[in-house]
Formats: structure tokens, sequence, C-alpha cells
């Protein structure tokens, strides 16, 4: 028994010491919506989008704590939590899935490189399939990572309800920016 | 009996393995802030006549126009009150902090300046730690109608001037139903048939009820009912109102009929009112539009 233990420990350390060293994560993320509306155009953002990249396994995770959004005026932030999108109950938005890149031959991320992450996509708690386009690459120092994305959200794909009477002045279309910077995940 | 050293390879594994899954797999959802004060007891800063304890945040404006038209009692040749015209109140609030802001204002009735404070000093919680949020509101108005009609009789800025005091306590119980209490009070330096409140009374109390119930998340219907503590009969009765408030994503609409014409809340208090068992009521509306003039 006194041999096997090195070999446990020798087997483990190898099995998650390249995987680790491939995953990025982030918390301070920058996400955007805008909403162009006929009689109104804003936008509301928040710096607590949370992510996390594995370059080996290709899998991504993000979410965003809803409550954290800001539209410029506290009384629409309000509104926006408690009759739009019901942050007690369904307080984050979130995607889950896999991802690849969009060309083959990888072998530096120096430059943005575009892919594509297929996965899940939920918030107010319906959740949807999702194709997003985005782009990664190395931050300056090589330490890090960034991804940049954006997507349109319909409110009525996630039962965000939108009566006829406020059509002029909240988009049923949602265009969703993120940039997130992350750093090499390190036990 | 097991080995001491693959008993220390087995607790070794399992820590490691502890740390490095929950991150191979999905992030913990954490919530940035965890003890939320609760939000939208009621739509806007005002609810059919009375504040609330509804507050901006530091460098918002709040823009309110009020009006109050004509009893229904007049008919349909008078479209029930619209041909009748309307009291309108103007408002201007900013916020000089998250829980404090100063207004001022403009009605119609008596051609009432008036100006004010509120203070946000108790906020309700979501995880119950205070149960309630109570805010401060004091205000003076100064009425600027002509009276020269009154020949050789003197009516000063002091007479001109009026007082009132409010605490509103609101609590919201479920996403549906909120309810509010507002001990108030007001003072008018001068009373008498030249200004529009019926009694001769300087001191006026009462207590406002406020409650709000949401139909869905843009809709509510609201009610009002102020109690006056002073007996004076017929001369001031408690006022009464219904309505429906209507939140679009850049403002809030409020429609409401209600048994005053008073739109400031010290004449909302002291103010004359229709009789509303008997057609006494009057159709009224608020638009509120808030700006965010610096961050």
């Amino acid at each position: 028994m006194r041999r096997i233990a090195p070999l446990i420990l020798l087997l483990l350390s190898s099995a998650y010491a390249p995987l680790q060293a491939q995953k990025y994560f982030g918390e301070t993320g920058f996400a955007e919506f805008e909403s162009r509306a006929p009689a109104l155009t804003f936008t509301g953002v928040s710096n607590n989008l949370a992510g996390l990249i594995d370059l080996q396994t290709g899998m991504v995770d993000f979410y965003l704590d809803l409550t954290t959004l800001d539209t410029g005026i506290a009384l629409r932030n309000r509104h926006m939590r408690d009759s739009y999108l019901n942050t007690r109950n369904f307080p984050f938005a979130e995607f889950t899935g896999t991802f690849q890149f969009n060309e083959p031959a990888v072998d530096t991320l120096l430059q943005p490189r575009p892919v594509t992450a297929t996965g899940v996509f939920t918030i107010h708690g319906i959740s949807r399939d999702r194709q997003v386009e985005g782009t990664v690459q190395f931050t300056g120092d090589g330490t890090g990572l960034v991804l940049e994305a954006s997507f349109e959200v319909a409110l009525e794909d996630h039962n965000i309800d939108r009566p006829r009477v406020v059509f002029y002045e909240l988009s049923d279309i949602q265009r969703v920016r993120i940039r997130i910077e992350m750093e090499q995940y390190d036990e | 009996m097991m080995n001491k050293s693959f008993g220390k390879a087995v607790i070794f594994a399992v820590l490691t393995l502890g740390l490095v899954l929950p991150v191979r797999a999905q992030l913990e959802r954490r919530m940035v802030v965890q003890d939320r004060p609760v939000e939208l007891t009621f739509m806007a800063p005002r609810s059919i006549n009375l504040l609330t304890t509804e507050m901006l945040s530091r460098g918002e404006m709040h823009y309110a126009i009020m009006h109050s038209f004509g009893e229904l009692e007049n008919g349909w040749r008078n479209f029930y009150g619209i041909d009748n015209g309307a009291v309108i109140r103007f408002s201007l609030e900013y916020g000089i902090a998250d829980d404090f802001s100063v207004f001022v204002g403009r009605s119609g009735l008596d051609k009432v300046f008036d100006t004010g404070v509120r203070y946000r000093f108790l906020r309700q919680m979501e995880d119950g730690s205070m149960p309630v949020s109570v805010a401060l509101t004091a205000s003076t108005g100064l009425n600027s109608s002509e009276y020269n009609f009154l020949g050789s009789t003197e009516f000063s800025l002091y007479d001109r001037t009026s007082y009132y005091a409010g605490l509103p306590v609101s609590r919201k119980f479920s996403d549906s139903v909120s309810l509010q209490l507002t001990p108030m009070m007001a003072r008018f330096n001068r009373t008498g048939f030249e200004i529009s409140i019926p009694s001769d009374a300087r001191w006026y109390y009462g207590i406002g009820l406020s409650g709000r119930y949401r139909i869905t998340g843009r809709l509510a219907l609201t009610g009002q009912f102020i109690w006056s503590e002073n007996d004076l009969g017929d001369a001031v009765r408690n006022n009464v109102a219904l309505g429906l408030d209507i939140e679009t994503g850049g403002h809030v609409f409020q429609l409401f009929f209600t048994t005053t014409q008073s739109l400031n809340d010290a004449y909302a208090l002291a103010g004359r009112n229709g009789n509303p068992m008997d057609g006494g009521f009057r159709f009224g509306f608020n638009v509120n539009r808030l700006f965010m003039l610096h961050r």
C-alpha cells in the first residue's frame, strides 16, 4: 500500500495539471444591453460578468448578476429588476456550452481569433439553445485571455412580458455585448 | 489498519478533487450584493396625491405633471368634468443623495408654489431585517394669488404661507400588495373664504392610507384614503381615490378618480372633497418622468 500512495498522487497530478493550465477565469467582465425603441434608446451596463473558459475542453460558462445592471436611472433600474426581469426569482443570466475556433490550426492567440460558442442561454428562468459568435485572444502580457462577443436577445423568447402599451419605449430585441478579461486559473 | 501514507494520499486526493472539480464544472452562482433592499413598493415617488417612500438616487431629476379635472357629476355635456378644465401641478425633484431629495412645485389651485425636502431614513430589506421603509417629508407653500378684491385688507407674506409635514411608513407585503400609512399635518397661516380650503382651522391633522395591488409587472391598481382628524362635519370630508398605474419603460402614468381637486400634500389634507357617495369624484392623471443629470 505504501507504494500505491505516491502513484495515486502522481496520477491525480498528471490528470489535472494540463487542464488547469488551460483554464481562464474572470468576474469583472463588462456586459451591456441596448434597447432601441421608436421613442427611446437606452443601455444598461454591468461590470460584474463572471466567466470560465477552458481552452482544452472547449467548455465555456458565463453568468451575470442581473441586479448589477445599471441603465443610468435608478427608478428604471428598479422597474427593470422588478417588472421585467423578476430578479428576485431569476437573478442571473447564464450561458453554458462549448466553443470552437472558426478556423483550424490554432497555434496562437496573439490576435483575436473568431470562435463560435454553442450552448444554452438562460434568462428570466427560460432557457434557449443559442449560438454566439465572438473572439478570443491572449492579453498583452500573455497571461490572460480576452473574450468579446455580441448577440441579440428577444424578450419574447424568454417570456419577458412587453405589453403593446410600452412598445415605443422598450424594444423587444435587446442587443447584448460582452467583454471579459480572464486570468489563468491556478489552484 | 489502513496504512498512514495511503490515508494521507487519499485525503490529499479528495482535497485536490474538491478544489478542482467545481471549477471544471459550472461556476458557482453568487450574487454581488447579498442583502438587498425591497424595491418598488410603489411605482413612482408619488401615488395619486401622496408622496411615497420611493426615493430618487443621487443626481436624478424627477419631473411630474399632475392634473385634476372637474367633478364627474357635471355630466356628459361637460364630458364628465373634462370641459371644466384642470388644476395642474408641475414639480421637479432632485436627488441630492440616494435617500435625500429636494423639490419645488407649482399648483394652479390658489397659485401655490411649494418647496420641500424628503429624507428616507429606514428602508425595508428583503431578508426581513427591516420590515418597513420610513421617510420624512416637509414642505412649505406660498400662495401667489391676486387678492386686490379684498380691498384694503392686507394679505401679507405670512398670510400666504402654509406648511406640511408627513411621515410615510410603507411595507411591500408581496410582489403584488403594498401599503403605506402617512401621518400628516398641515398649517395654514391664514384661512377664510378667499383660499381653497373649506374651514377656518389653521392646523390640520390626518392619516393617509395608500395601497397598491399589482395586476401585472407594469400595471397596478392604486387606492388612497385620507382621514382627517379635524371634526368639521361636511366641511372637510375624507379623501377617497382609486387609480391605475402604468409603467412604460420610461414613464409612469397614473390615472385616477379622486374626490379632491388639490394636488399638493397640504391641500390634499385640508382641501375640499366631493362626496364619494354622490358623484363627487373627478378624473385626474399624473405623468412621471425621471432623468439622470449626473452620476
